[in-house]
């Protein structure tokens, strides 16, 4: 039998390795394992871009669509698939360097991590609606146990409460997927976009108000994200980068490649999504002002910034849409380069208080330093690839003559530079009473210089890259194209 | 005198009526209580209520179960099977939830002797 590379295997391979958990404990593998799979992942998914960019490739299990379940993988969803592997690979090597606290690297830790990765996969590849709610489940459910791997008060609570909200929210994409199916008797995206239209025009409204409020949540978009700041707390920083880095990604794919798919013309939508990202984007940024936690602050950041995709995307041109794709990339990057910063000052201070950080830059000089490079990402300073996405974002609304979001993104830009500056500030502040010793964890910063090197890189090189965003954004608006190749010839 | 209910819309009636009391049931209970254990009680009568309201609505009266066996060849007069495999599908993740909220919720209280929702304000800035 001939061994085929088909889409797959991005969501077997991390299950099986997953599954085999106390294999590569008796064989003291469990580190390389995790740093492995992602890797060959992204390997895998950078060598299928070429192919995918011709036709998207279908998988078929068992019966053809509509009928059977199948996954389609089009350069949209091939982007974020080998983004997830790249910040997997980034993760793992930050966990086996690093020298990490004991509980994020053991057996639990590993499965969990790998079924997060396979969740969010799955997400962003399935072409069936109620495979896509186990995927969201498999995520959800290794999210929340992650966040509550620590065991003590604040990561429980953090784990209990990140639970309580991502279920409710789970219910309401449930009852969603419910109505559709009973409405259309249709379970594929594809067949669905099809028969979309003939629903009645309130159980339209009915079930696009509890899919924007159950993935609205998930995806941290105001005014359903109060919750995030208190689980980003909670959580382990180096965990945080995930969700940060990996989960909101996979959500805000779902919830635009639903919007994208289901109306036939996505300007219905667009007021209302522009408005929740703006208003998510200008709340966080003026909420991060006043946050005296630095995981807090990033978390409110975070938020900011998936305000910002959101409203690109919502906007549904075509260069707005490239922008946010190179600007979610760009996010998963700074974000966990952030994160690892703020795991390994948590290591040497136990705190992340912003008095208790005065003069860390004298402490840990590389880690500041990296810490101010990717504030300079997030604001969107020129070397830097932050300038590159937001430069495209912004030229996109210029184009259409759309002014207020361009008004809006810069001024959501400035107060960015407030709160990280006055973080920044702190950090260099002389303080004789702060530790003077060398840190030693030299190894720790290899992923973190990793980071910080493909920052620049794309910075300075975008269009290494850029046709792969323009071709992503056609896949994602491109409907007709879709409905084509899963049905056969539809209008 | 009991025939009306056999018209299915009647019997769906009743069935949304029913599951939509069931669902507004366990979104109070998330909402108003404060024990730990009953919202995560009330999470589970949501969900129940969207299992009741697929299936119902799914299934006309007089419609079988569709298996062939027992003389039954054909697939006329059968309820539609995917709901059913969906909603044990969702009933098995739902129940894996529950317990990791539940296993959770034991330990935060083991931990700190508390299991009011109210007072998990550790994480709140100061």
């Amino acid at each position: 039998m001939a061994f085929q590379l088909t889409p797959v295997w991005f969501i077997a391979l991390p299950l099986l390795v997953a599954f085999a958990a106390p294999l590569w404990v008796r064989l003291g593998l469990l580190m390389s394992m995790l740093f492995a799979t992602p890797l060959v992942l992204f390997g895998l998914a950078v060598s299928l871009f070429p192919a995918v960019g011709d036709a998207p490739l279908l998988e078929t299990i068992v019966i053809a669509p509509p009928l059977g379940i199948h996954l389609h993988l089009d350069s949209a969803s091939l982007l974020m698939v080998a983004l997830f592997n790249l910040a997997g690979v980034l993760f793992a090597s930050f966990l086996w360097l690093g020298d990490t606290e004991p509980h994020l690297r053991g057996r639990g830790p590993f499965v969990l991590i790998l079924l997060l990765i396979t969740g969010c996969t799955g997400l962003v590849l399935t072409g069936d609606l109620f495979n896509l709610y186990v995927f969201l489940e498999i995520a959800g459910v290794s999210a929340y146990a992650l966040s509550a791997l620590r065991r003590d008060k604040t990561a429980l609570e953090a784990g209990l409460k990140y639970l309580i909200i991502g279920s409710v929210a789970a219910i309401f994409i449930l009852l969603a997927i419910v109505l559709l199916y009973l409405e259309t008797g249709q379970l594929n995206l594809a067949a669905l976009a099809r028969d979309f239209g003939d629903i009645p025009a309130a159980m339209q409204g009915l079930i696009g108000l509890l899919l924007l409020v159950g993935l609205g949540v998930k995806a941290e978009l105001f005014p359903f994200n109060v919750w995030v700041p208190d689980i980003y707390r909670g959580s382990d920083p180096a965990v945080t980068s995930l969700f940060s880095g990996i989960l909101v990604k996979a959500f805000l794919f779902v919830l635009f490649h639903l919007v994208f798919l289901l109306l036939a013309d996505p300007a219905v939508a667009r007021a209302w999504l522009m408005a929740l990202g703006a208003l998510t984007m200008l709340v966080a940024e003026l909420v991060a002002l006043r946050q005296q936690d630095m995981r807090r602050m990033l978390a409110y950041s975070s938020l900011g910034q998936v305000g910002l995709i959101t409203l690109a995307l919502g906007f549904a041109s075509e260069a707005t849409t490239a922008g946010a794709l190179f600007h979610m990339v760009n996010h998963t990057l700074v974000k966990m380069l952030l994160f690892f910063v703020a795991a390994l000052m948590l290591r040497r201070f136990l705190s992340l208080r912003l008095a208790d950080l005065r003069g860390v830059g004298h402490a840990m000089p590389v880690a500041t330093a990296l810490f101010v490079l990717g504030s300079l990402a997030v604001l969107g300073l020129p070397p830097l690839s932050g300038f590159v996405s937001k430069l495209c974002i912004l030229k996109g609304f210029a184009e259409a003559q759309a002014f207020w979001p361009i008004a809006l993104i810069l001024l959501a830009a400035l107060i960015e530079a407030g709160y990280y500056f006055r973080w920044i500030k702190v950090f260099y502040d002389s303080d004789p009473a702060a530790p003077q010793c060398r840190s030693d964890d030299g190894p720790a910063y290899l992923p973190l210089v990793l980071i910080a090197g493909l920052l620049l890189l794309l910075g300075v090189a975008p269009f290494l890259i850029e046709d792969w965003f323009v071709q992503a954004a056609r896949a994602l608006l491109g409907r007709g194209t879709i409905l084509e190749s899963v049905l056969g010839v539809q209008s | 005198m009991l025939e009306f209910l056999d018209s299915p819309r009647v019997l769906h009636g009743i069935y949304i009526l029913g599951s939509l009391t069931l669902f507004f049931i366990g979104l109070y209970g998330l909402l108003a209580k404060r024990h730990l254990l009953k919202a995560l009680i009330g999470i589970a009568v949501m969900e129940l209520s969207v299992y009741l309201l697929f299936i119902a609505l799914a299934t006309s009266p007089g419609e079988t179960a569709p298996i062939l066996a027992d003389g039954l060849i054909d697939f006329t007069g059968m309820a539609d099977p995917i709901p059913q495999a969906l909603t044990l599908t969702a009933i098995v993740i739902g129940m894996a939830v529950l317990a990791l909220g539940v296993s959770l919720a034991i330990q935060y209280h083991r931990l700190t002797g508390n299991s009011d929702m109210r007072a998990m304000t550790e994480l709140k800035d100061s």
